[in-house]
């Protein structure tokens, strides 16, 4: 095997876990996290996507790698100005506004950084402009808003307040199509990346949507997915995926290569410490388990391994980058995101 | 095609499944009473609303930290399989060995062990109390993971032999103890860890833990034993083989699925049938797909004793009434709301009042249960915008050469299509008369949501609500 | 509506799953009970002592509140003969009073039968709560089960007013049939003209109450409270019924038992004070009983199922104080490692039937027993 090789290559090394299951609108921790946006500053903001019986409590948390709680701001559950019922992503613009879709009430929410409501846009149709399930969602660096429209199957561009520009897709498996698409990501070039999730692959088009390439196929193995959900490029142009279906996240370099898996490998947070402090019977108990054990046979799936082994990623819906090389998986059904650092 | 061929394969479908709109009775009918009967015992390849569609929407089914999404994501398979048979065998065992949430606080546990009912639930009785024995949510929830060799606990134990083969009176204290003491270190893995957070509800700091079965040997009592006789250093798989080996294993199992898939009495020809089973349980090595074969072929299954001898229980009153209306075949918001009305009739699905179960039969009914059933039934079968009520419609439209039906065919068209279903003259003359308020039914051109096709729900809605729709 | 004459009514809350007496009337002046308590027990200064014997488990203060107002008969040691340490089968025994045979007729199902012979009023019994407890089943004997009173009825998605009155002839027709051609079919008409009859008088209950009591959001409190709104709306029921469970406790048994007792006292002291402000506090008796209490011995966890127990009965014309005997905790005294009952539970349903309902208590509880005498003369 050569020594040289042509295209960079990427470790990715563990920083840390921040997280813990809060189902109220009351202060640290998380309710089933869908997306995650790291501003310049450095603040980490977490969409957090609540189950029914908890809806009141959808909010977007904020906090700091060093795991102190800032802020957290949301107005529940319903149709209202400012409510979501699912919602699915964040992207923010050069005007610090997060963009945050819903796929059940069918629209675009706009709130400013410091959780004030701004305003909505987007009906429900299948027109220009109009929105069935808008899932994922990224901004480019002159705030061209790309929309993944989920169940019209396609991804359309809107300028920063809404107004429809362009869109591409249609239902199928061939080049430029798509299977209930889910998150989006653009590069530093404007490119742009879907993850087109029942076709378990990632589709990269310019920013006016002109094929460019699609990456992996069905399957558990490197280079494989089975129904990604999020999709990040990095100024490298290494593209990271949230490889949901197989409890992982992927890494691909930027010739759609494959790289590196991610299985996950979370620790007790801050927050999970302090829950320990106070409940020491179970932090008793806990230390003399063993968090990574050997299964039966017929609970061989990633689903089943990962709801079993607490270090390992469960649900990672999406995967965010910052400014300094970081990585951060947001796992739905462990209220929590864990970082790695790019070396 | 005789009628007495419809109604018979609508019973057996009733009886191994949650009953079957037309077309799944037509589809069967072609394959005729035998093949049908090895279809429904033979459950494979199950197509069911999508695992990834369903956790992509319902997060809390994706994470199960909670009843309500967990009973919710059973129903969803319950209301979309193509092998329903699977999924009632399921619920049957679910309701004998009934283990419950409100103890665990652990809904991934729960749907295992139904996954291991639809896995083994058919096939040897011997291998699915093995199962038993090592599934996680059974132990803690009867204790067993305190069931030390130096310190025992006789929850399981006792229970094993009481509830969950032979009954009362086939054993003594002494048999207990030896069972208890043979079932030593069969426990779950981190079992201090997961029990005291089953205890404590506690979801923190990550959501819960998922469970698995593990043997401590270093926990096990391997001393003799004497068992129902027998003498050795018996494990819990020796305990088994002897357990399955008493005719009183073979009549507690004969009567229970006799009176779940038979008829909810057992009169003088039900004893005989249970006699049969018994004898099958025996000949076949212990096959439950085989006793179940010799219920459905016998002439006490086919005969008009065995019709409507059962009082549906609340998963089958709420499952066959959608299955028949044909809605909610995708993920929506909403689907706990649907799945609670069963607890509300007074079946939930994953929390059984104790492990001795439901009391089933006409204990379902009391004027809230039935409250609760006619309400539901009836809502979800007059909207005439479900696809199993709108083919309703179309079948009742080309039944008739000009499109119009006499009040008589319209009641006599919507109590076959719902079922058959066979009521009394004097519920069939209020059917019929109630029809009549708006004299002929001309469905010809009719539009969606009209006033023809409301009529057509007015009458479903009826039928719902008649007595005779409470039976199975 | 006002009555001149207010009769009685029987409040009864269930624990369903055997309720650890030892923990609820804790003897912690007794050492034995934490020699054989080593882990499951109730420290000393957390009781809330009656005396320097006995008190009460912490989770209960607002019964102790009661009982320091006279309110609370607690009676010790209750059970019978030949204990049978089976829920199914000891829950059925206390509902059918029938410990030596299967009984199919429930205690409160008779008593409803002999409060109201010709069933006159379908809401003389009412169970809060889902599923009718074989207390309350009687052939013959309807009884109203609500799950959720707010929302009680038939028919509730039709729309159209005329439609719906429609329907719902139709249905009583249906269900109005002559009886004796199948007991399931009868079991049925009956029960829906019973839910017609009892439906739309039931819900007019919450829009008369009007209270300041607030109840906790539990299942049970919300039962008690439904229980309340349907007492004081003078219906006519007697028998009002309720759950609560699991108090099954073989592991984990201090912080569960904890929250039940909580939930439980919480619900009781919220009722009694709903009474008083309504002045009504002299016409209802609340029964508490369970299956069976639990084992002398803990398991180092929880407790298992055991004989003896605890019944409490609370209310303004209870003649409170403790009655039965505590039993003992020597080891000569115990019933195979159980607390030995001392009275008989049909007792205290004979002085309830017969001076609470003034009815004859004999063909009810299926003989002579000695009469607890529970009330204020």
């Amino acid at each position: 095997m050569s020594t040289q090789t042509e295209s960079p290559s990427i470790a990715l090394d563990y920083v840390k876990t921040i997280g813990i299951v809060n189902n109220g609108f009351n202060g640290r921790g998380f309710a089933n996290p869908y997306d995650i946006v790291v501003d310049g500053g450095g603040r980490i903001f977490v969409l957090n996507r609540c189950d029914p019986l908890r809806a009141s409590a959808i909010r977007v948390g904020v906090c700091t790698l060093d795991e102190e709680y800032l802020n957290e701001f949301g107005r529940g559950n319903g149709a209202g100005d400012g409510q979501f019922v699912w919602p699915v992503a964040m992207a923010v613009d050069s005007q610090n506004r997060l963009h945050i879709t819903d796929e059940y009430n069918h629209r675009v929410t706009l709130y400013s950084m410091s959780g004030d409501y701004l305003y909505h846009w987007g009906t429900a149709g299948s027109g220009n402009g109009e929105l069935s399930g808008p899932a994922g969602i990224a901004i480019d660096a002159s705030d061209n808003v790309f929309v993944v429209d989920q169940h019209n199957a396609r991804v359309q561009k809107f300028s920063a307040d809404g107004k429809f520009i362009t869109t591409w897709g249609s239902f199928g498996q061939g080049d430029g199509q798509f299977n209930l698409p889910w998150g989006a990501a653009v590069d530093g070039e404007g490119n742009v990346y879907v993850a087109d999730w029942r076709n378990d692959r990632i589709q990269k088009f310019t920013n006016d949507g002109e094929f460019l390439a699609v990456y992996g196929e069905t399957g558990g193995g490197e280079g494989q997915f089975q129904r990604p959900t999020g999709v990040a490029v990095d100024s490298d142009g290494f593209i990271y995926v949230a490889d949901w279906g197989n409890e992982r996240v992927q890494v691909l370099g930027p010739d759609g290569s494959f790289r590196l898996i991610l299985r996950g490998e979370a620790t007790v947070s801050k927050w999970a410490e302090d829950y320990f402090a106070s409940n020491p019977e179970e932090k008793a108990e806990r230390d003399i388990s063993n968090l990574i054990p050997t299964l039966p046979g017929h609970l061989n799936t990633p689903y089943h391994v990962s709801s079993q082994t607490e270090p390992y990623f469960w649900g990672p819906v999406s995967v965010s980058l910052d400014r300094e090389g970081r990585l951060y998986v947001a796992e739905t059904n462990r209220h929590r995101f864990q970082v790695y650092q790019k070396r | 095609m005789t009628s007495n061929d419809t109604a018979l394969m609508a019973h057996l479908l009733r009886r191994a499944g949650f009953g079957a709109n037309r077309d799944e009775l037509e589809r069967y009918l072609g394959m005729g009473y035998d093949d049908a009967v090895e279809t429904l015992l033979n459950p494979s390849d199950p197509a069911n609303i999508p695992d990834d569609l369903i956790r992509r929407y319902h997060v809390e089914q994706s994470e199960l930290r909670d009843l309500p999404g967990s009973a919710a994501y059973w129903m969803y398979r319950m209301i979309s399989t193509t092998c329903p048979s699977e999924e009632k065998i399921a619920l049957f065992w679910h309701g004998l060995f009934a283990t419950g949430y409100t103890k665990l606080n652990q809904a991934r546990a729960l749907l295992d062990q139904v996954d291991m009912f639809r896995r083994s639930g058919l096939g040897s009785f011997e291998v699915l109390l093995l199962e038993l024995s090592r599934d996680p949510a059974m132990m803690l929830w009867l204790d067993n993971n305190e069931n030390h060799r130096d310190s025992m606990n006789e929850n399981f134990g006792r229970e094993l032999l009481e509830l969950f083969s032979m009954g009362i009176g086939n054993y003594t204290e002494d048999d207990v103890k030896a069972c208890a003491r043979a079932f030593t270190g069969w426990t779950l893995g981190n079992a201090e860890y997961m029990a005291v957070r089953a205890f404590k509800d506690s979801i923190w700091p990550y959501g819960r833990i998922a469970w698995h079965f593990e043997y401590r040997e270093d926990d096990h009592d391997d001393g003799e034993k004497t068992f129902l006789g027998e003498t050795g250093n018996f494990n819990g798989e020796e305990i088994i083989a002897i357990i399955v080996k008493q005719e009183s294993t073979a009549r507690f199992l004969a009567t229970r699925l006799f009176q779940f898939f038979g008829a909810d009495e057992v009169t003088e020809a039900g004893e005989k049938v249970i006699d049969e089973m018994m004898a099958t349980y025996f000949s076949s090595g212990y096959q439950i797909r085989d006793m179940l074969r010799t219920l459905f072929h016998s002439g006490f299954f086919k005969s008009d004793e065995a019709r409507f001898a059962r009082v549906k229980g609340p998963v089958e009153m709420v499952v066959g009434a959608i299955r028949m209306s044909g809605n909610y075949q995708t993920p929506f918001l909403g689907i706990e709301n649907v799945s609670r009305t069963m607890l509300y009739m007074g079946q939930g699905l994953l929390q059984p009042p104790t492990v001795e179960g439901w009391h089933e039969g006409v204990e379902w009914i009391d004027s809230g249960a039935l409250v609760e059933r006619v309400n539901f039934a009836a809502k979800e079968l007059s909207n005439v915008s479900s696809p199993g009520v709108r083919s309703i419609i179309e079948r009742l439209a080309a039944s008739s050469e000009d499109g119009v039906l006499a009040p008589s065919d319209l009641a006599d068209g919507c109590l076959d299509l719902l079922g058959p279903i066979q009521v009394s003259e004097e519920t069939r003359s209020i059917l019929v008369d109630y029809a009549s308020r708006h004299g002929d039914l001309d469905l010809n051109g009719h539009q969606p949501g009209d006033e023809a096709e409301q009529q057509v729900g007015n009458m479903l809605r009826l039928v719902a609500a008649t007595k005779e729709y409470q039976l199975a | 509506m006002t009555t001149t004459k207010r009769e009685k009514s029987l409040i009864v809350i269930q624990l369903t799953g055997g309720n650890d007496y030892l923990n609820t009337i804790v003897p912690y002046g007794d050492g034995r009970y934490y020699d054989s308590r080593s882990t499951v027990n109730i420290p000393q200064e957390k009781v809330i002592p009656i005396d320097n014997q006995v008190g009460f488990n912490p989770s209960m203060g607002p019964i102790k509140t009661l009982w320091d107002e006279g309110h609370v008969a607690i009676i010790n040691g209750i059970g019978y003969e030949n204990p049978n340490r089976s829920h199914f089968r000891s829950m059925d025994i206390w509902h059918t009073a029938e410990p030596d045979a299967i009984g199919r007729e429930g205690w409160l199902g008779r008593t409803i039968r002999d409060l109201d012979p010709q069933g006159d009023n379908v809401l003389t019994g009412i169970n809060f709560g889902r599923g009718l407890p074989r207390a309350m089943a009687c052939p013959g004997v309807s009884v109203t089960s609500v799950g959720d009173l707010a929302t009680y009825g038939l028919f509730p998605d039709i729309e159209d007013e005329d439609l719906r009155m429609f329907t719902l002839e139709a249905f009583s027709k249906m269900y109005g049939g002559a009886a004796g051609r199948d007991p399931v079919m009868d079991l049925l008409s009956r029960t829906g003209q019973d839910s017609i009859h009892g439906a739309d008088i039931l819900r007019t209950a919450p829009a008369m109450y009007s209270s300041s009591v607030e109840y906790a959001p539990n299942a049970l409190a919300q039962n008690v409270k439904s229980i309340s709104q349907v007492f004081h709306a003078d219906l006519g029921a007697r028998i009002l019924y309720t759950a609560h469970g699991l108090f099954d406790t073989h592991s984990g048994e201090l912080p569960t038992h904890a929250k039940l007792l909580d939930d439980v006292a919480g619900a009781v002291g919220c009722l009694m004070d709903d009474l008083k402000e309504h002045g009504r506090e002299d016409d209802a008796a609340i029964l508490i009983f369970s299956e069976f209490g639990r084992r002398i011995k803990d398991n180092g966890s929880g407790s298992d199922h055991g004989s003896g127990g605890v019944a409490f009965l609370i209310g303004g014309a209870v003649e409170g104080g403790m009655y039965g005997e505590y039993p003992s905790l020597a080891e000569a005294q115990q019933l195979e490692g159980d607390l030995r009952s001392n009275n008989d539970f049909r007792s205290t349903y004979t002085g309830i039937l017969e001076d609470w309902l003034g009815l004859d208590p004999v063909p009810i509880v299926n003989g002579q027993f000695e009469k607890m005498s529970l009330f204020q003369s």
